[in-house]
């Protein structure tokens, strides 16, 4: 589980005021100023974010100590991450798709079906795409009590009871 | 145009006879379909249909909500991944 958790980017100055366009990653895009200070990847530098509009693909918003069209257009393409610490507590089986993905999933016979690439949620409910040295290619496992009946965060570890025919 | 009443919904047979059969053995399977045009009968609910989006079986489980939607809108035929960010996903 990875510290720092990627939830935006700066796509370029907006204006030439000093403001920036910037693109958001949350599940609701105006969250991204909830989890200020956001910090560059190397976390050499952080800023403070004020939205200060909705544009096409984004907002346009400040980030202290940048004031010029030309410090802003320097930006273009970072990307913004939060602490994972920042992020909200969730009720039991609501888990966050940063926290799942990397997990390693076992069967229930202990044996190593792969590792957690992504979380997709198609409308039918949430989907692990699961991936694995054994597996031709990815399997989406089902998120369900019954599909996946342990999810250990602190062990790092899901255990899974496909359906059958699902890992063939 | 929207479909004429008198005909029913339309369900392709091979997919009512799978998940006849499924639902008779009572086994935890994935129901291999190839049918994205068979319309979710309420018999389904509760049945996990793995349908075909051209490369890949995708398992959809089969919920109240879904009755009268096809099978392929829960079954999409181009990948995106995306962030993770603060995105949440619910065990059922």
């Amino acid at each position: 589980m990875s510290d720092l958790i990627a939830i935006g980017a700066i796509a370029g100055a907006y204006g030439v005021r000093g403001e920036v366009r910037l693109k958001s990653f949350t599940a609701e895009p105006s969250d991204i100023a909830r989890y200020t200070p956001l910090v560059t990847e190397d976390g050499a530098r952080s800023f403070d974010v004020t939205i200060t509009r909705p544009i096409k693909n984004g907002f346009a918003a400040r980030l202290s100590g940048i004031d010029t069209k030309e410090e802003a257009d320097a930006l273009r393409g970072t990307q913004l991450y939060t602490e994972r610490s920042k992020l909200p507590s969730l009720p039991d089986d609501e888990f966050y798709h940063a926290d799942l993905v990397g997990l390693e999933v076992v069967d229930t016979g202990g044996t190593v079906l792969g590792h957690v690439r992504a979380v997709h949620d198609h409308g039918a409910g949430d989907l692990l795409e699961v991936h694995g040295p054994a597996l031709r290619e990815s399997v989406l496992l089902p998120f369900t009590r019954a599909a996946v009946p342990t999810v250990d965060l602190g062990a790092g570890r899901i255990v899974a009871d496909p359906p059958e025919g699902l890992f063939e | 145009m929207s479909r004429s009443v008198w005909k029913g919904p339309f369900v392709d047979a091979y997919v009512l006879k799978k998940a006849e059969a499924a639902r008779e053995s009572g086994r935890n399977e994935v129901i291999k379909i190839w049918s994205r045009r068979s319309t979710i009968l309420p018999q389904f609910v509760g049945l996990t249909f793995g349908v075909y989006n051209g490369r890949k079986h995708i398992p959809v489980n089969v919920s109240e909500d879904m009755i009268g939607q096809k099978f392929g809108e829960y079954s999409p035929t181009r990948t995106y991944y995306g962030h993770a960010a603060d995105k949440k996903a619910k065990r059922k």
